[in-house]
């Protein structure tokens, strides 16, 4: 892991910080309500990692519900990893397990669409990924903690801070769009995403959707017989 | 700190890292054809599509609700990331415009 390509990932993570701060504030301050301490705040983002998981286990907790039920849905919400690793995974193809457990271990949505706005810079470059991933969960364990520990002071629903993550996933959206194909299976991934969501329980729909989309997108792709 | 938590985390921690974990793991041992190569090289897009929609159409409980603030800010963030790319100038702006209609709407 050389320095360079560390500090160029830690560089990257900024946006992904500015969102995280806030939301990992929010997740605090709902942690402390159900009954968390703020060192259990800090170990659940320190191991778990995963903000849509962590907020439904605040709200189960706060419902009275035991560990194993919250472990499971847990389990289905993390799915969608599955393919975002699978994805990295053809950009990585000559490292040491360890190299992979570090880096897969803290695999995010954010870092994963960032990483893929330019995969030149990730292309077998465990460095700039590590920097990325690091810089974003420390900003997730210090605007959790953060906001266990200092509780209300903070309106973390102030200045836009509410907008910050979907505008990043928004210009990270728009970034992916390299050829017509792309715009065709964007519009068609956000409509049946919406059929999805409306339709099934939990976070199926972007399981669903990428799967939809994505094989839509090869026959796209296979019947015009071009390459990007 | 209370057994059940730690459980509880520690139980949380090791279903979320097993799909982070394998595929990278032992895919990138396998040698992928082309076709699928191909397709995956559109899950990014369909992925981020499939966050980015229901944010706009679903209210925080779920319901299928158009949020207008949400939708206001998004159309800008849009025009300005396909003219300029830039992901902090884009997150800015899009807390900027949020920010503001938030004292008009």
């Amino acid at each position: 892991m050389d320095n360079p390509q560390f500090k160029a990932g830690a560089k990257a993570a900024l946006p992904i910080v500015l969102g995280y701060l806030p939301v990992g504030m929010a997740f605090g301050i709902l942690a402390r309500k159900a009954g968390l301490t703020t060192f259990e705040v800090g170990l659940m983002s320190l191991l778990v990692y995963a903000g849509a998981s962590q907020f439904i286990a605040i709200e189960m907790i706060s419902k009275g519900i035991s560990w194993f039920p919250i472990v499971i849905a847990t389990f289905f919400i993390n799915l969608r990893h599955l393919l975002m690793s699978s994805t990295l995974s053809l950009y990585f193809n000559r490292h040491s397990l360890r190299t992979l457990g570090l880096l897969s271990a803290q695999l995010t949505d954010e870092s994963f669409a960032v990483a893929m706005s330019d995969t030149s810079k990730i292309s077998n470059r465990p460095g700039y990924l590590f920097g990325l991933q690091v810089t974003s969960q420390v900003a997730w364990i210090a605007g959790s903690v953060g906001g266990a520990f200092f509780g209300g002071l903070i309106n973390h629903k102030g200045y836009g801070l509410p907008f910050a993550l979907p505008s990043l996933f928004i210009c990270l959206l728009v970034i992916q769009i390299k050829t017509i194909h792309h715009f065709w299976v964007l519009i068609l991934a956000g409509v049946s995403s919406l059929i999805f969501k409306w339709a099934l329980p939990g976070n199926w729909y972007i399981i669903l959707t990428a799967f939809l989309a994505t094989g839509i997108g090869m026959v796209i792709e296979t019947a015009r017989g071009d390459k990007r | 700190m209370r057994i059940s938590i730690l459980i509880l985390i520690l139980g949380m921690g090791i279903v979320t890292i097993l799909p982070r974990f394998f595929p990278m793991a032992f895919l990138t041992r396998w040698v992928i054809p082309e076709r699928v190569r191909v397709g995956l090289g559109y899950i990014p897009i369909s992925i981020l599509s499939a966050i980015v929609f229901p944010i706009l159409f679903f209210n925080e409980g779920g319901k299928v609700e158009i949020q207008p603030h949400y939708l206001l800010s998004a159309i800008p963030v849009f025009i300005f990331t396909w003219k300029v790319k830039s992901l902090w100038g884009s997150v800015v702006l899009g807390m900027l415009i949020y920010w503001g209609l938030g004292s008009i709407l």
